[in-house]
């Protein structure tokens, strides 16, 4: 694993977990996987703190461990993936909140910072309810309650803040509306397993079952065997998300998350008044979950969503914000529906099939469902007279005739707008011109260079809108390297770069008359991207003696090479950007004690001098910024490694 | 070198007839004639070819028909009377030398490659080669393949574009600023077709609206000539793109123009292609006609592809289209151009750290001579957004 990951996971764990947890977590980095005596011993750790420290690693997901049946000892395995998440954390509160409110985002970020939780305990942490003791039984419970009692001041005192989670009913929705979504999801037995020992445990599975000889050689047994170990990892996880002890009550509510779109009519009524946003009255008996249901927060699933809000906001860029914001809601629907990031070619059952056709489906009618009513979906909408117009007349006399035009956009949909305000979206007129108007959007978006949708070919069934998260996902990541390119070096490297990325390798002179410079120029850009690492050169001899002044040098660039570089530049400048913060940190410390002792925090405006007050303002701000930085580092990240799916260097 | 017998009448009459046919052709000087051309053209001056072959002779002495051979039959092109003057007062080597220039055409000759051909004395052809450019018989081009060879060709020759490199060399060098006009010009016509702008007017209120978040620079608050502060975070749910057009004289108008930039509906229309653009820059008076006349398609793709590169169009099924917010200089517009794309290049997460532009990043680490702590960046970087 990069030295910079390692450097960084090592950071997140300490500001996560503590000192003594990131010493431990730093050394089964180090080391891979050990057993609690063999890493107390070598760690120079009293077994009984890295127990502890242990306990509560796991807890946060931060280590896993794998317990062989009888009486062998547990292995301790640190978890990249998980320590790493720990700098998505505000980008997921991020992505709730803007989905589904402030409430939610607000008991997703309780969520995060204790690692999982109960939601009978979530209910007591919010002060909703009395704190009923649960029987015990399930053996996690013990452990929560530990760290439910180190977290739970920073999370009463946000709780009283602005989250305003107000009844237990309205906890409730939220968790159940999170649930659906797919951001929640319940723990289940095989959630602390490290991911290559459960991969062990199902290709074991298989084996035993499937395959007497124990031979999985040759390309027809290997194929077999792949579907036969996709198949029952799908099983699996099914049965991780669903337990009968804990859904007898809630009805069956948790389904996973592609299923939920053929529920009853009540919860997709319940589903579309969530994203409205005026949830807080839906008090419905039937949505209470058991108290006894543990959830965490599912990263994969977040990073779908935050895939799919980075493809808005390049729609927005590219298209203005009205068509992005049917594009969000195409690609909320198809969302619902997928359950990785990537679909693997060799899961198709035929070599001739489109990868496009496994894609999901949404239907209009169903986007319009995810739609903002309140949009005005026309407005955004030229049409082809404007255009003339302003050829004939030239751009002298453009102002003045858009002027007309912007009342003629007006007078265009009057029945429309007319119809809105005196009944409302009911009428059947009103909602077939409204799905005319989503289509003129998504058929923009499909003409786009970029294709962000794609209508059924003709001839397929099931009809509706596909998104191409593939190509779109290398797309995003083309245009972060080219961000990176043109914040760093200019326009000219920019240039050149996507250049040799359209057209493969190319020598200098060619590059030179296709990019209309002097090779001068070229060379000297040229040479300064090779040296960063962007660009790079082959050698072929055009002769047996293969002498320097006669050879062709080509040049390319590598995406795969520079998509890692970048990456490990990324990890490191979150290192950095987070040591920062300690730096910063040691100018502050006397105000940041003083804030923090018992009898002053919560009362920090009276018991503070004013100057005290400015310097604790001050902190604030840089940590704020500081933190928020990483946060977009983490965007960057999320970009080059997380949304292609295809990435495997972090485990899972 | 024998002095030559001044030219007689006939043949004389012959040079005459051979140069209008040449000038009358598309090819000019290069026209070549054959035996059987010469004949039709010679009716009036030579009966038969007995007649006729003492005058060819008389005319190639006398260095103004220009004799080579085509596909094994011989031919006759003919050469400027002054040429032809000079070029007889020339000497055996100065004339092998100017035989070889002449063949090359308008492709041209490097120096290297004509020393090579004649195999005469290096010396003896750069001395050559100095007498024929004294006399105005070849010049020297700048080879856009190979600047640093010397090229050369006949005086009155253009040379081909192969040796220019295009429409876009000037004397060898590069035009930028054509490149960069014909650009600009590009942009303007697509962007007029490929969009459809509706503007509102709005009074505009005394002050300006407060600012959305607290982060916001109070100072700007309340000042007419407000820039907008770097809008890097992109959250903004505006459903226009906002222009505000404050020149120097309506600073008092009291309105403020808000244009609203439409895609026009798809699959509606075809977009501009790369053909279009060609025949609108062609068609335009915006630059020179003989510029003009020399532009083809093929080179208004490459300006094209380019600007696609620099993300100022995008490829809309055949044809192109501006990408949104792109704007064209307006003529006459001299400001500093790397002001107004400044502040477009946003960069992400990574470029607005310190480190992702950080010249020794390679050196930094815990420890070492440069980290987190000692890091004179960082401490530049908090201290210009507080």
């Amino acid at each position: 694993m990069a030295q910079s990951l390692v450097e960084l996971t090592s950071l997140l764990a300490a500001s996560h977990a503590g000192d003594l947890s990131a010493q431990i977590f730093a050394y089964l980095a180090k080391h891979g996987r050990l057993t609690l005596p063999s890493l107390a011993a070598h760690a120079d750790v009293p077994a009984r703190r890295a127990r502890t420290a242990l306990s509560s690693l796991v807890e946060t997901g931060l280590v896993q461990y794998t317990a062989a049946e009888g009486t062998a000892p547990a292995f301790y395995t640190a978890s990249w993936a998980a320590a790493y998440n720990i700098a998505r954390h505000s980008n997921v509160v991020r992505l709730v909140t803007e989905r589904h409110g402030i409430q939610a985002g607000g008991v997703v970020k309780n969520i995060l910072s204790l690692g999982y939780a109960r939601v009978g305990e979530l209910a007591e942490a919010y002060g909703l309810e009395p704190g009923s003791k649960r029987d015990s039984g399930v053996e996690s419970g013990n452990t929560v309650v530990g760290i439910k009692g180190t977290v739970n001041g920073a999370t009463h005192h946000k709780v009283s803040g602005s989250q305003h989670v107000n009844s237990e009913a309205e906890l409730h929705v939220i968790l159940v509306t999170l649930l659906q979504s797919g951001i929640l999801v319940k723990i289940g037995r095989r959630t602390f397993v490290p991911v290559s020992d459960l991969q062990d445990q199902v290709e074991e599975a298989v084996i035993s079952d499937q395959f007497p000889d124990r031979k999985v050689t040759g390309p027809k047994k290997q194929a077999a065997f792949s579907i036969a170990v996709r198949q029952l990892k799908r099983k699996w996880q099914v049965e991780d998300a669903f337990s009968e002890t804990h859904d007898l009550n809630s009805k069956g509510t948790i389904k996973r998350p592609g299923q939920h779109f053929t529920a009853p009519n009540k919860r997709v009524k319940l589903n579309g008044a969530v994203t409205n946003g005026n949830h807080a009255t839906e008090d419905d008996s039937s949505v209470k979950l058991s108290s006894e249901l543990t959830v965490r927060v599912d990263f994969t699933r977040c990073t779908i969503g935050l895939r799919s809000l980075r493809l808005q906001n390049t729609a927005k860029r590219l298209l203005g914000p009205i068509t992005s914001a049917v594009y969000g809601a195409l690609l909320h629907s198809v969302e619902a529906k997928i359950r990785i990031l990537h679909t693997e070619v060799n899961e198709l059952q035929d070599e001739d099939d489109d990868p496009d056709d496994f894609l999901p489906v949404a239907h209009i009618r169903e986007i319009a469902e995810y739609l903002d009513p309140d949009i005005e979906l026309a407005e955004a909408l030229g049409s082809e007279e404007d255009k003339g117009k302003h050829v004939q007349n030239g751009p002298s006399t453009a102002k003045r005739k858009g002027q007309v035009n912007g009342h003629q956009e007006g007078e265009d949909h009057p029945g429309e707008e007319l119809g809105r305000i005196a009944n409302g979206f009911s009428s059947y007129r009103d909602s077939a011109k409204r799905f005319e108007h989503i289509e003129a959007h998504l058929r923009l978006l499909e003409e786009h260079s970029k294709t962000f949708c794609k209508y059924t070919r003709p001839g397929k069934t099931p009809k509706g809108w596909r998104v191409p998260f593939a190509a779109l996902s290398k797309s995003l990541l083309d245009e972060e390297l080219d961000a990176t390119v043109a914040a760093r070096y200019g326009k000219v490297p920019l240039r050149l770069a996507r250049l040799l990325r359209d057209r493969g390798k190319l020598e200098e002179k060619a590059v030179a008359a296709i990019a209309m410079m002097r090779i001068k120029d070229v060379r000297s850009v040229m040479g300064e991207m090779q040296h960063q690492g962007l660009v790079d050169v082959q050698e072929v001899p055009k002769e047996g003696q293969r002498q320097p002044s006669k050879n062709l040098y080509l040049w390319y660039f590598d995406t795969q090479r520079v998509q890692a570089l970048v990456l490990q530049q990324t990890y490191k400048a979150m290192a950095r950007t987070l040591q920062r913060v300690q730096v910063e940190k040691e100018d502050y410390r006397a105000i940041i004690e003083k804030a923090e002792r018992s009898d002053i925090r919560g009362q920090e405006s009276e018991k503070l001098e004013q100057s005290e007050r400015v310097q604790l303002r001050k902190w604030r701000e840089i940590e704020e910024r500081l933190l928020t930085q990483v946060a977009r580092l983490d965007d960057v990240v999320s970009v080059l490694r997380d949304f292609s799916g295809t990435d495997i260097t972090m485990g899972n | 070198m024998a002095t030559l017998t001044k030219l007689s009448g006939p043949g004389d009459a012959l040079y005459t007839e051979l140069c209008k046919a040449a000038q009358n052709s598309i090819e000019g000087l290069r026209k070549v004639f054959f035996q059987s051309d010469i004949e039709q053209l010679a009716t009036d001056t030579a009966r038969d070819k007995k007649e006729l072959l003492p005058l060819v002779q008389e005319l190639v002495n006398h260095s103004l028909l220009r004799l080579s051979k085509l596909d094994r039959a011989l031919c006759w092109s003919t050469r400027p009377r002054d040429a032809a003057t000079a070029i007889s007062r020339l000497n055996a080597d100065e004339k092998l030398v100017y035989s070889y220039v002449e063949d090359a055409h308008q492709k041209g000759i490097w120096l290297r490659e004509l020393k090579k051909r004649t195999n005469i004395n290096p010396n003896a052809v750069t001395k050559a080669m100095n007498k024929l450019e004294n006399a105005h018989l070849i010049k020297s081009v700048k080879n856009i393949r190979a600047p640093a060879q010397k090229t050369y060709m006949l005086y009155h020759l253009v040379p081909s574009d192969d040796v220019t490199g295009g429409s876009f060399f000037d004397a060898g060098d590069l035009d930028e600023s054509l490149i960069d006009e014909l650009s600009n010009l590009i942009i303007f016509h697509v962007r007029m077709q490929s969009w459809a702008d509706t503007k509102t007017k709005r009074i505009k209120r005394e002050t300006t609206p407060p600012p959305l978040t607290a982060a916001d620079d109070p100072d700007t608050a309340g000042g007419k000539k407000r820039k907008r502060g770097p809008t890097t975070d992109i959250e903004d749910s505006a459903a226009t793109t906002r222009k505000y057009r404050l020149s120097a004289y309506d600073t008092d108008d009291p309105t403020i123009e808000i244009i609203t930039q439409l895609a026009l509906p798809a699959y509606s229309r075809a977009y501009p292609s790369a053909e279009a653009i060609h025949s609108f820059i062609t068609t335009t008076d915006a630059i020179r006609a003989s510029k003009a006349a020399q532009l083809t398609v093929a080179e208004i793709q490459n300006v094209v592809d380019v600007l696609v590169w620099d993300d100022k169009l995008e490829k809309i099924g055949d044809g192109y289209r501006t990408v949104r917010g792109i704007k064209f200089r307006p003529p006459g517009f001299l400001g500093d151009e790397e002001a107004e794309d400044g502040d477009k290049v946003e960069g992400n997460g990574l470029t607005q750290v310190p480190c992702g532009r950080c010249p020794v990043f390679e050196l930094c680490g815990e420890g070492g001579p440069v980290n987190a702590g000692s890091c004179v960046y960082w401490g530049r970087w908090l201290k210009e957004g507080a």
